[in-house]
């Protein structure tokens, strides 16, 4: 076998992918954990042996898999749970182990930017819709009700098979052993000596006295508003959250109707409830 | 540092757990969570692209993946609002009248 990394990370995702499919909902049954967490386990030992094998340094490998592992079950549960609210929890989960990826990575201010966003705001607006938008199943209400579009998954073997072929396309690309073809060199020394560089070159020069700023974070300022790095798009993304922030105030807004001259007005809890739809 | 490679297996696993979530669920809140899940696995691999060519655009893609994706949120968000006050449902079956 040429590139058995390849292979065995195709393994691996069919290994993720049967897991997934064990752990749809499936009517009364929530569903199958024992074959779900076999399966996940089979899929993480795969990818620990193919790179340790195959892979690079040694150092900080148990957190990186300690992390994987993590993001890995916290997306087969945000994927297969029968209730949103935990879907929303174990998606947490997700995001803070993507969140120590990259302080481990070196990108610390994405880590912190990925925390507060997701997490303070994205997170937080997905449960008041949930608070919003729920309603009484037969069991009892409330927003950790279990209701019956929740329980059954729809096709999922057709799902996990599309999802399977995606998941090996990437794959097969980024374990090719000459990915990517053109690259001068790919060494974790070249980033922070690009860092160290952009911190030298920011902070007023007195030898001998460390930075007092976050090398990351002058790095990041650097490639963002440089004339020749991305300053249009700062620009046109600062339009877009713009347009977005007006767009769903207008999307969301309820028009309350106006009493007539001789009705009066009925009581504060209710003038919602006589609104259509809008 | 990591192994570039390594954070690249596990960014197109999220990625195809976030396209079986699509597919799969019919809940119109989770159909959106599954995307944000998409998002993450993008992230991942954004940022060890950047580790891979040694500078720093990665993450400077992965900041305005970002945003799109909160703009993204806020406006999905609203519209699903907007669809339950019509149907009083979350179910994604619902709206399946131009179907077949």
């Amino acid at each position: 076998m040429e590139n058995a990394l390849a292979y065995g990370s195709y393994a691996a995702a069919g290994a993720v992918a049967l897991a997934v499919y064990y752990a749809m909902p499936k009517g009364e049954r929530a569903s199958r954990p024992l074959p779900a967490a076999l399966l996940l386990a089979i899929a993480l030992g795969a990818v620990v042996l193919l790179l340790t094998r195959f892979g690079g340094n040694t150092a900080e490998d148990v957190l990186f898999y300690a992390m994987g592992a993590l993001a890995l079950v916290g997306g087969v549960r945000v994927v297969t749970h029968r209730r949103p609210v935990m879907s929303a929890l174990y998606f947490l989960l997700v995001v803070f182990s993507t969140a120590v990826l990259a302080f481990m990575a070196g990108a610390q201010f994405l880590g912190v930017a990925l925390v507060m966003v997701y997490a303070g705001a994205i997170l937080v607006t997905y449960v008041f819709v949930m608070f919003l938008a729920q309603q009484a199943s037969s069991g009892g209400g409330g927003i950790a009700a279990v209701l019956n579009y929740d329980s059954n998954a729809r096709e999922p073997g057709f799902a996990v098979i599309a999802s399977f072929v995606l998941a090996a396309t990437v794959l097969g690309v980024v374990t090719r052993p000459a990915f990517p073809w053109n690259a001068p060199v790919r060494d974790a020394d070249v980033m922070k000596a690009t860092m160290a560089k952009a911190a030298s070159e920011a902070t007023e020069s007195q030898p001998g006295q460390a930075p007092t700023y976050n090398e990351n974070v002058l790095a990041i300022g650097e490639t963002l508003y440089r004339e020749d790095g991305f300053i249009i798009s700062v620009q046109l993304a600062g339009v877009l959250l713009m347009v977005a922030m007006v767009g769903a105030i207008a999307l969301a807004k309820k028009t309350l109707p106006r009493p007539r001259h001789d009705e009066e007005l009925p009581p504060p809890g209710e003038i919602g409830r006589k609104a259509a739809p809008y | 540092m990591v192994n570039h490679t390594a954070m690249m297996v596990l960014g197109a696993l999220l990625f195809g757990l976030g396209v079986t979530g699509f597919l799969t669920r019919r809940n119109l809140i989770i159909m959106f969570l599954s995307t944000e899940v998409m998002f993450q696995g993008v992230l991942v691999n954004l940022i060890a692209m950047g580790l891979m060519w040694g500078n720093l655009q990665g993450q400077a893609l992965g900041l305005f993946v970002l945003v799109i994706a909160a703009v993204e949120a806020g406006l999905g968000l609203a519209i699903i609002v907007m669809m339950y006050r019509r149907r009083e449902t979350l179910d994604s079956e619902a709206w399946r009248g131009m179907r077949g």
